[in-house]
């Protein structure tokens, strides 16, 4: 087996390691602000009829300008959204139904705009990441301009906010106006009797959500379990890279660094895009979460319809198609 | 038996070390394999 492969093989576990204590540690200081469950999400009016589209921030979303399009056409359905393509969506005159967080490390604020932002953070990422290019340009100006956006939308959104979340992010998400609905990551099986989950839930009484690993996969598990939905589309899911992408772009290239020196090549996994016919690539993380999406998406009662128009994620459990045969007929 | 322990020390060692390693390669949120989509406190929604 392929380096990268050997080590997706092993992120199931490295997961927990990562996020459990801080995640825990966060669901502990969110306890006593907890109002609204987001099963009540359920019998809100979002979007008329049974097809949900899920906004992720992969790199195919400005490629292929899907929410330029999305807008042109419109959409009656629900669209749910994760943290990190909000800006994106508002800066299309996209105002989605859920925004979806789950990442308990304090620097996914930058996504809803951290008004008391007065330098560049010392910490790359923001300036490396994939997810939304305008960061890497201006960060201070993107910054501003995002606290802008999320301020005058905020009213208007409500964020299903896992209690993992940072508690940086909730304040934020308060402070601009957001309702929020809450629920457990799904940290371990809850049938142990020493269950991580079934302690959480016995403490805050919140539903426990199957994550998939990423707050991609966590939306779309939203779209179907919570929502309803019987068919939901997906855009900005790449779960990879575009052929061009310098390794020093990619998500985790200062841990892979740190991890295997000069090797760190060797960590990425290749994939032929069937549709498309490019070389796309993966970093052991989005390897992992392209196989356990997959999996999920072999039981998940709903038609699956990718239309990212990039990325690795296909399958026989997935429907290929562009974003207008879905928007049209999804 | 001394060799042993060293062995089991070292291979301890470097477990550990894989194991913080990993840890910062990992995702955001867990998956539990085979435990449906959503668990609300009875089996889980599939």
């Amino acid at each position: 087996m392929e380096l990268g492969r050997r080590i997706a093989s092993r992120l199931h576990d490295a997961t927990f390691d990562r996020i459990a204590q801080v995640g825990l540690a966060n669901a502990a200081t969110h306890r006593p602000h907890i109002r609204r469950s987001v099963l009540e999400l359920a019998k809100l009016p979002l979007g008329a009829g049974d097809a949900a589209l899920v906004v992720a921030a992969g790199p195919s979303l400005h490629r292929r300008r899907s929410l330029e399009r999305l807008a042109a056409r419109g959409f009656p359905g629900t669209i749910v959204a994760v943290d990190s393509a909000l800006a994106a969506c508002l800066r299309n005159g996209v105002v989605p139904h859920v925004v979806v967080t789950v990442d308990p490390h304090d620097r996914i604020v930058r996504w809803f705009g951290e008004p008391a932002l007065a330098v560049p953070s010392a910490d790359d990422y923001f300036r490396r990441q994939e997810m939304d290019p305008v960061h890497a340009a201006d960060e201070m100006a993107a910054n501003r301009a995002v606290v802008a956006l999320v301020d005058r939308d905020g009213p208007r959104l409500r964020v299903a906010a896992a209690t993992s979340a940072a508690p940086s992010v909730v304040s934020r998400c308060r402070a601009a106006g957001m309702e929020l609905f809450w629920w457990n990551p799904m940290y371990d099986d809850y049938e142990r009797p020493d269950s991580v989950s079934r302690e959480l839930h016995r403490e805050n009484g919140l539903p426990c959500l199957n994550g998939g690993g990423n707050v991609g996969t966590a939306s779309w598990v939203l779209a179907h379990a919570v929502l309803g939905k019987r068919r939901v589309g997906i855009i900005g899911m790449d779960f990879g890279y575009p052929p061009d992408t310098p390794y020093e772009k990619t998500q985790y290239y200062p841990e892979l660094r740190d991890m295997l020196g000069e090797r760190f090549g060797e960590a990425f996994v290749h994939f032929e895009n069937p549709v498309l016919g490019e070389k796309w690539f993966t970093d052991p993380a989005y390897c992992w979460f392209r196989d356990v999406f997959l999996e999920m998406a072999r039981e998940a009662r709903c038609e699956t319809f990718n239309c990212t128009e990039g990325g690795v994620l296909f399958g026989p459990e997935i429907k290929t198609v562009t974003l207008e045969e879905f928007l049209d007929h999804g | 038996d001394i060799e042993e322990k060293k062995e089991d020390a070292e291979a301890s060692a470097t477990d550990e070390f894989e194991r913080k390693a990993l840890s910062r390669l990992g995702g955001s949120i867990c998956f539990v394999s085979k435990k449906g989509f959503l668990w609300t406190g009875g089996a889980a929604q599939s």
